[in-house]
């Protein structure tokens, strides 16, 4: 997509907007939604392509609660954050959000401190843990104050070794949409690298 | 990581809410398959309001969910014998993972008493573990890009 990236992205929303819109009828509907008419599901089923193995009571049940949803996660009135610029990472309200994964489940907060405090100081560090283990989860989110110290980490980073395995380290955030078109089959974000030294021959 | 399952779809939506004295109070979040992360949490308790929060995500983040919801092996669940969704709250889960699209309803699970009493304790096992991580995952994208505490 060209064009300047602000008109880009507020003509983005308009169409999906009034797709969502068209289950709620007229304008005046805010008060109490209008009777549902999805049963069940998923306002992403018009990009879903493939015919699914369904299975669930929510296919079955005529539950006001899930056609409510309409009401309850569509409209346009969602806070966000403004993207400035093209798609690419985002920046979130006090500063830049890497997300660590392939964490090793008896990792402890020090390691990844060592770790990642090599780049900058680390304002936020979440290391959630298995509700049923009681071992890390596998993943961390850190939050640098500047984008350069949260890049420098992503790029020393990525694909380094912690605690015997090894990590993936990427932005936990983006500006835009993820393009289908532009999705590569590994959606890792390009490793920035030095040019290679000139041949010797 | 495969590449397979890198290219392939996914959605997911976790309700969990009732209607009583203070009107109907839920939390819902949605994964879509563009990257959008979208929350809602509406307490009318003590006049708090609706908060409603979206973001787009990487697909770094969006491949760790699936990765949540693959260990959880979920998509092998059925409902069938799970509390129905009541008075007291429901719970909804649809995901829609592959060529696999599941939408599970049932009643609020107060605790591990629940489920062990519920008529399919294993499988209800794995879904409330199951909801607790994602909201723990959720949560924690939530409070650290908005700033907000979410609950």
């Amino acid at each position: 997509m060209q064009g300047t990236a602000a008109d880009g992205e507020a003509l983005d929303f308009e169409p999906e907007d009034d797709d969502l819109m068209d289950e709620e009828g007229a304008p005046d509907a805010e008060a109490s939604p209008p009777h549902p008419k999805l049963k069940s599901a998923i306002t992403a089923s018009s990009t879903l392509s493939v015919p699914k193995k369904t299975k669930g009571r929510g296919f079955r049940q005529d539950s006001d609660s899930a056609a409510n949803r309409n009401s309850r996660l569509t409209g346009s009135d969602f806070d966000t954050l403004t993207a400035e610029g093209g798609p690419g990472p985002q920046r979130s309200i006090e500063g830049w959000i890497i997300l660590v994964t392939g964490v090793h489940e008896e990792a402890q907060d020090d390691d990844l401190q060592n770790a990642f405090g090599e780049y900058g100081e680390i304002k936020n560090l979440h290391l959630n843990l298995d509700r049923r283990t009681g071992f890390v989860k596998g993943y961390a989110l850190i939050e640098y104050e500047r984008s350069e110290e949260a890049r420098n980490a992503i790029e020393n980073l990525n694909g380094s070794e912690l605690l015997t395995q090894t990590i993936y380290v990427d932005w936990a955030f983006s500006s835009g949409p993820i393009n289908e078109s532009v999705k590569r089959k590994n959606a890792r974000p390009p490793q920035r690298r030095s040019r290679s030294p000139r041949r010797r021959y | 990581m495969g590449s397979e399952e890198e290219s392939a779809e996914f959605y997911l939506r976790y309700y969990v809410g009732h209607k009583g004295k203070f009107g109907h109070e839920f939390l819902e979040f949605e994964f879509r398959p563009d990257g959008k992360l979208r929350y809602a949490n509406n307490s009318n308790y003590k006049n708090d309001t609706i908060i409603r929060k979206e973001v787009y995500l990487t697909p770094a983040v969006l491949r760790e969910c699936r990765r949540i919801i693959s260990d959880s092996e979920i998509m092998k669940e059925d409902d069938n014998n799970w509390p129905e969704p009541d008075r007291v709250g429901r719970q909804e889960l649809e995901i829609v993972m592959g060529n696999e699209h599941i939408s599970f309803t049932t009643s609020k699970i107060g605790s591990l008493v629940d489920v062990q009493s519920s008529a399919d304790p294993e499988g209800l096992r794995i879904f409330y573990y199951l909801v607790q991580d994602l909201k723990c995952f959720v949560f924690s994208l939530i409070s650290l890009h908005f700033k907000i505490k979410p609950i």
